[in-house]
């Protein structure tokens, strides 16, 4: 049996603003692996970012179940899910989300120091992960002070400080310009490979995607395709495969 | 009220309705013009309900704090008014012999024949002004009513001729008709409604009254009659002149001529000026006028006389200008010889030539003739004591009115900031949508004026709630200040009351204030950078580009000539035919000149942008400030040599960081160096004490004014300082932090988030801190005053009851008295003594004044100065060095004596105005004194003695209740000072220990019913008076603390805000791991910090700043029982409801936040 990480089984959530009713997710079923990069790609308003909010904890289900590690998420009390969030998880979002007061570093060791990690050690190990994505002598600046690329860095940094199972990524590289944003993907490939965490990734490029190991296709609310199937980017996608170390 | 900080109350309103019309046009106009940006403006108001209200309430504090302030004085000006129009009723003047020393309706004054009000109504025949004059009676006995067994002391008998009361009214009975004086038979009398009260006397009631001489005597009550004009505010006994002449055996004599002027009650007082002018004009010597003048019109008199003349404001200020006039001219005027008899012009005269003398020793004895001459010019004093009491109520009204403006400054200014940030908050909110208004092609003046609009909308509804909210404060005000009126005063009452005039003030300053500063913030945000405001990017740091000089000093020429330039356009659109635009142009150069102040503020404006480029290279700065330093220095007033301090301090930080600039430190570094360094240096020029400011700067004179500058500019040194440090505290704090763990991400962004938005945090916590300053000053100072009033034995000597009695009714011998009374228990008092107060006139030997001046003895028996605990505080050499000895001298020497307080001048600037007496040589903050010889002179017998003054009583003795003031002298040297017989009239008693004093008191009451004793337990009135200043403190301090009301109100709209602005952060935490509970901690840790630094700033130099007032008035005034003290307890209550209510303020919002699902912030813009 595959060892996996995520699996979401008859997923539904429903939007409802009072006077319109969107079912944004209709039974959707996903199952990722340890180590495994997963795309999820579709037109917009299809559900992409609700499936990935809803997988991550920070939206809550109408019906379904998501276990992490074999744990039942949504059973978890708030407390307990942003306990988890902290240990488990680290997140990239397409517009950064850095806190504009904090410095690089300080953004960097919060997910350490909510977890209850020493400021000493935080501050080290941040320090460490900002020279794994190539920010060391941008420690100290403020994120008001970086460029886009750069803060996408800290982002990336801050979401694998605390070595978390997976990463979710909203659209990491859309407020990017091509150069940059491959760059970016590099880095997340390398990270991938290089520490065999699991990477969800939301996004409407093409190039992203093809560089996943898998792409999940979604329209109006359902996966059309999960990538195990048939498909046009099938092939690229399944021949990338999990690293080894998964 | 008529006057506020000296200006006409007319003139106020003429000035702000000629700013707020002119404004509310020129606002309608542009509306009609921009009817887009009017519509943007006005349907932002309902977008969000609830910051409305916020901003509604937060605007309209400063109309309260005004509306308060007028009501108040308004109220009390009506209500003394009204008070002097009931007591004094048609009586507008009283005449009374020139050697009484004091006037009133009928007091006991010496007497003069009735002669002297015939030839006075022969004079006055065909006055049109005078509509009454009758001669009168006036004594004061002890009456007593056998059926009640009730008695009143110090009842007034007077004596009314009935056939002179033409222009006074009548006697009104309360049962209704007119009172006939001439229907009462030999031993018959009405009584007042008062005495009728007093002595619970109904008609046919038998009074006694106790006349000196002749013993009791029997009247009849004949009718009751309201109090008020002739039947007098005290308890009154009325019987016909000849009856009362025949009662005190002075037939054919009076003690006072009362005069009625036309019109009613109130008008009658218009004719004052005329009227006494004549009457003094009649009794006056005019060839003693005549040489008076001939004196003060040389050239080195009239000299000085002119500069006071131009230095004084108000009535005296016109008097001296008038006297001045009439000098000049040849003939001895009527109203020269009115103005050479007025108490006050007199005194105005002595002041100037006693200045002129100090610098020219050949002036002294010109001037001392001059003192005589004013001495000798009229045999009767002419008092208008309706304008006094009308005046009296103006003054003081606009002093209460003045003071509750000053105490409010505080919460004004904090709600101009309030405002201010919630303007500039709105313009946060709003960025984006000004940015793409501004890319659709708005222009910069276009977002100016719709937040114009909108603040426009708000300061309109919010100045008019305002005025009522603060009717309603002043009227609670009232309530509350009658409730300890009524503790000292049975018949007076404030009555709430609010003219139109001072509603439309207040209004328009309330509008106003709201207005300019919803104008200015407004200015400030429209400079916004169009890509950064609809990217919603943080506003980059652009440094002004400077305009050229040339275009500045256009913008100068074009600023003035505004209105001509529309009239050019007009002329040159009329020769091309264009009418329509000429008309156009027309109007806005008429408009343009209607709206004078406007225009002048564009030219400020104009001016201020020419030459700011050089205020900010510092040189200029320090220019000015030096210049309105000086001008401080010159002028000897602390307002302006402090500001220009200031500025100069200013100037010099600017300086060094123009210097900077030119070397290769970092920019952050230089502006580091150079701010902190005016922070710095202007906190320490603002908390140095007084005294060091005295030997930089000499003497400078400071109003209440100086509160409100030095608060301000403490809070905002402070402020400035720690803002532009704020870095090195968010690492202190990082640092310290590290040791909590889990806590440590939310201190870390409590902190970092308000320090990073360094503009609005440094205007809440300067709002904050101001409120906490003025609070703790107005506390400590509270309590230090408390302080002293609390030495209950310095007020009283260490007695316990005083007992008055009627000086027609004396006791022999008090001890052998209270002996031989049944009623009464001798174990009962510890010790008697007793004193009476008599006027005399006095004068010091060999000093500069050699005038007579009216001062009061108290003539001790020996029990008295035996164990009176009274505390000296100045003490001659060999009579010390304590108190007691002190008191034993004046029991072994007659001829030595101990004057009060108030006749010894302060360094300080302590003076008494109402004592014309003064001491030279000696003031009292000096710690020793030599022997002071004074001479003292009988009036009635003209007989001089010697005395030598040998010690200064306490200046807290004199201040307390009917203590008075006044010298102590041994009985014994009455025996050579005056032929007159003087018995003792006050009696001061020790209570044995256990002995109830209150008690004590009613039992002598009963035990000398017949000599009319009234006690008080003087403890009593010291608490009394205590707790009545305590009940006035809370409830000013309950006034200022309004303003704490918006510092918290700001928190609130802080946090309101952030809530909205991080929304999308607030996500981002959560995703992080952040518990519910951690964000909200956040929050409350945030305003927390705000809130905690304010009260720690407010509370360390709200300390430093009484702790400097205490310390000056305990040296300069020579308090010394005045302690600096803290009121810990009432601080705490301070701080903590202000912190407590901060947090629930925050605690919804902070909620709020903590419930924001991180999904939905995530996707929030």
């Amino acid at each position: 049996m595959q060892d996996l990480i995520i699996a979401a089984h008859g997923l539904h959530k429903t939007y409802d603003t009072g006077t319109v009713s969107v079912h944004a997710l209709r039974g959707v079923d996903l199952e990722v692996t340890r180590g495994e990069m997963v795309a999820i790609m579709g037109p917009s308003g299809c559900g992409k970012t609700t499936l990935l909010n809803c997988l991550s904890g920070l939206d809550e289900i109408d019906d379904g179940q998501v276990l992490i590690d074999g744990v039942v998420l949504h059973d978890l009390a708030d407390d307990q899910r942003s306990d988890y969030r902290a240990r488990r998880m680290g997140f990239v979002f397409q517009l950064y989300n850095l806190l504009p007061v904090l410095s690089s570093v300080e953004n960097v060791e919060m997910p350490l120091l909510v977890s209850g990690v020493g400021a000493k050690e935080a501050r080290f190990r941040s320090l460490e992960m900002l020279e794994m994505v190539g920010l060391t002598d941008r420690a100290r600046h403020l994120p008001g002070e970086l460029s886009g690329g750069q803060r996408q860095r800290v982002t990336i940094a801050r979401a694998l400080v605390n070595q978390p199972a997976i990463v979710w990524a909203d659209e990491p590289t859309g407020d990017l310009d091509s150069e940059t944003a491959g760059g970016i993907i590099d880095l997340m490939c390398d990270l991938n490979q290089t520490n065999g965490q699991s990477f969800v990734l939301v996004t409407h490029s093409i190039e992203v995607g093809s560089r996943a190991h898998r792409i999940v296709r979604m329209r109006d609310g359902m996966i059309v395709d999960d990538g195990h199937g048939s498909g046009p980017l099938q092939s690229s996608a399944t021949n990338t495969g999990p690293s080894s170390e998964s | 009220m008529e006057e506020l900080f000296g200006v006409s109350m007319n003139l106020i309103m003429a000035v702000l309705l000629a700013i707020f019309v002119p404004a509310l046009v020129i606002v309608a106009v542009l509306g009609w013009r921009n009817p887009i940006m009017l519509k943007l403006a006005l349907r932002n108001i309902p977008r969000r309900r609830a910051q409305t209200v916020l901003i509604v309430v937060g605007i309209m504090l400063s109309s309260v704090i005004m509306a308060t302030a007028f009501g108040t004085g308004d109220t009390i000006n009506h209500s003394i008014r009204t008070e002097a129009v009931k007591v004094l009723g048609p009586v507008d003047e009283i005449i009374f012999s020139a050697r009484a020393s004091s006037g009133d309706i009928f007091g006991t004054n010496p007497y003069f024949p009735e002669s002297k009000f015939q030839e006075l109504r022969d004079a006055l025949a065909g006055v049109d002004a005078v509509d009454g004059l009758t001669p009168g009676i006036g004594e004061i006995v002890p009456v007593i009513n056998p059926r009640t067994l009730l008695s009143a002391g110090r009842a007034r008998v007077v004596g009314v001729d009935s056939g002179s009361l033409d222009g006074f009214g009548f006697f009104r009975l309360t049962s209704g008709g007119a009172a006939n004086l001439d229907t009462l038979d030999w031993n018959e009398a009405y009584i007042n409604d008062k005495a009728a009260d007093e002595l619970d006397a109904i008609i046919g009631d038998d009074l006694s009254l106790v006349i000196s001489g002749s013993g009791e005597v029997v009247f009849r009550v004949k009718g009751v009659v309201d109090r008020g004009g002739l039947a007098g505010d005290a308890a009154t006994i009325i019987i016909p002149l000849l009856r009362a002449q025949d009662l005190f055996g002075r037939p054919n004599q009076v003690n006072s001529i009362v005069v009625s002027n036309r019109g009613n009650e109130i008008d009658g007082a218009d004719f004052s000026k005329e009227v006494t002018r004549l009457l003094r004009a009649h009794f006056a010597d005019p060839d003693v006028a005549a040489e008076l003048k001939s004196l003060l019109s040389q050239e080195e008199l009239l000299e000085p006389l002119k500069r006071l003349a131009a230095s004084k404001q108000g009535n005296l200020g016109e008097d001296l200008e008038e006297l001045v006039t009439e000098l000049a001219s040849p003939e001895v005027s009527n109203a020269l010889i009115s103005l050479l008899s007025d108490d006050q012009v007199q005194s105005g005269i002595r002041e100037a030539l006693e200045d002129a003398a100090l610098e020219d020793d050949e002036l002294d004895q010109q001037g001392r003739q001059v003192s005589t001459l004013m001495a000798d010019l009229g045999s009767f004093r002419v008092l208008a004591v309706k304008r006094l009491a009308l005046d009296i109520a103006d003054r003081v009204a606009s002093g209460v009115t003045t003071f509750f403006i000053i105490l409010g400054l505080f919460s004004i200014m904090v709600g101009v900031l309030l405002i201010f940030l919630i303007f500039i908050m709105l313009a946060a909110a709003r960025r984006t949508e000004m940015g793409m208004a501004r890319a659709l092609g708005a222009k910069r003046r276009d977002l100016v004026q719709m937040f114009v609009f909108e603040g426009t909308a708000y300061a309109l509804v919010s100045a008019a709630i305002g005025v009522l909210i603060g009717l309603g404060v002043s009227a609670l005000i009232v309530t509350v200040a009658n409730r300890f009126i009524g503790a000292f005063d049975d018949n007076f009452r404030l009555t709430s009351h609010f003219t139109a005039r001072s509603a439309i003030v207040a209004y328009c300053l309330g509008m106003l204030i709201s207005f300019g500063t919803v104008a200015f913030s407004a200015y400030r945000v429209s400079r916004m950078n169009i890509v950064t405001a609809i990217r919603g990017l943080p506003e980059p740091l652009v440094l002004p580009v400077e305009r050229p000089l040339k275009d500045r000093l256009l913008a100068v020429v074009r600023a003035i000539f505004r209105p001509f330039f529309f009239g050019f356009y007009s002329g040159r659109a009329a020769i091309h035919g264009a009418f329509r635009a000429s008309a156009r142009d027309a109007g806005l150069m008429i408009f343009w000149m209607l709206a004078f102040p406007i225009w002048a503020a564009g030219v400020l404006i104009a001016i201020f942008r020419l030459i700011l480029p050089y205020l900010l290279n510092g040189w200029l700065t320090v220019f000015l400030g030096l210049l309105i330093g000086w001008s401080g220095v010159a002028g000897e007033e602390a307002a302006p040599f402090r500001i220009g301090g200031t500025l100069v301090i200013i100037g010099v930080g600017l300086l060094i960081r123009s210097f900077l600039r030119r070397t290769a430190v970092r920019v952050e570094a230089r502006d580091r160096i150079a701010f902190t360094f005016m922070g710095v240096v202007n906190l320490v020029f603002w908390i140095l004490p007084f005294s060091t400011m005295r030997t930089l700067a000499g003497d400078l004179e400071g109003g209440p004014e100086m509160f409100f500058i030095s608060g301000i500019s403490m809070v905002a040194a402070a402020v400035w300082t720690i803002m532009y440090n704020s870095d090195l505290m968010l690492k202190g704090i990082s640092f310290i932090s590290g040791r909590f763990g889990k806590m440590r991400p939310v201190l870390v962004t409590a902190v970092a988030y308000p320090m990073s938005a360094k503009f609005r945090t440094g205007l809440t916590l300067a709002m904050f801190a101001l409120v906490i300053f003025t609070l703790i000053v107005v506390s400590i100072l509270t309590e230090a005053f408390s302080t002293t009033s609390d030495r209950v034995v310095s007020a009283t000597g260490g007695w316990d009851i005083e007992g008055t009695i009627a000086p027609g009714t004396p006791i022999t011998d008090i001890g052998q008295a209270i002996e031989d009374s049944p009623a009464l228990s001798a174990d009962s008092f510890r010790a008697v003594g007793g004193y009476t107060t008599i006027a005399f006139e006095a004068r010091q030997v060999g000093a500069e004044s050699h005038k007579w001046e009216w001062y009061r003895v108290r003539a001790a028996d020996d029990r008295f100065l035996a164990e009176t605990e009274y505390k000296v505080k100045l003490i001659s050499d060999g009579y010390g060095p304590s108190s007691r000895d002190v008191w034993e001298a004046l029991r072994r020497d007659p001829n030595l004596a101990v004057v009060d307080a108030a006749v010894v001048p302060s360094r300080g600037g302590f003076d008494d105005g109402e004592i014309a007496f003064r001491l030279e040589g000696v003031f009292y903050e000096d710690d020793e004194m030599a022997p002071i010889e004074i001479e003292v002179r009988d009036p009635l017998s003209g007989r001089v003695t010697q005395l030598t003054v040998i010690g200064v009583l306490d200046v807290v003795s004199d201040n307390f209740g009917n203590m008075g003031f006044g010298m102590f002298t041994a009985r014994a040297m009455l025996e050579e000072a005056t032929p007159r017989v003087v018995p003792i009239t006050r009696y001061r008693f020790k209570v044995s220990p256990g002995v109830d004093p209150s008690a004590a008191g009613k039992g002598l009451e009963a035990a000398f019913r017949d000599h009319g004793m009234e006690t008080e337990v003087l403890a009593d009135v010291v608490n009394q008076q205590n707790s009545a200043n305590r009940a006035f403190n809370y409830l000013f301090t309950g006034y200022m603390a309004m303003g704490l009301l918006v510092g918290i109100a700001a928190l609130g709209v802080i946090s309101l805000r952030a809530v909205v602005e991080r929304r999308q952060q607030i996500g981002v935490q959560r995703a992080i791991g952040y518990r519910r509970g951690m964000i909200q901690l956040s929050f409350l840790f945030e305003s927390s910090f705000i809130a905690l630094l304010g009260i720690a700033i407010g509370l360390g130099l709200g300390t430093i700043m009484s702790y400097n007032i205490v310390k000056d008035i305990r040296e300069q005034v020579g308090i010394e029982t005045l302690r600096f003290s803290i009121p810990w307890i009432q601080i705490t209550v301070i701080v903590v409801l202000a912190y407590v209510f901060s947090l629930l303020t925050t605690f919804l919002p902070a909620r709020q936040a903590s419930r924001i699902h991180p999904a939905e912030a995530l996707r929030y813009e």
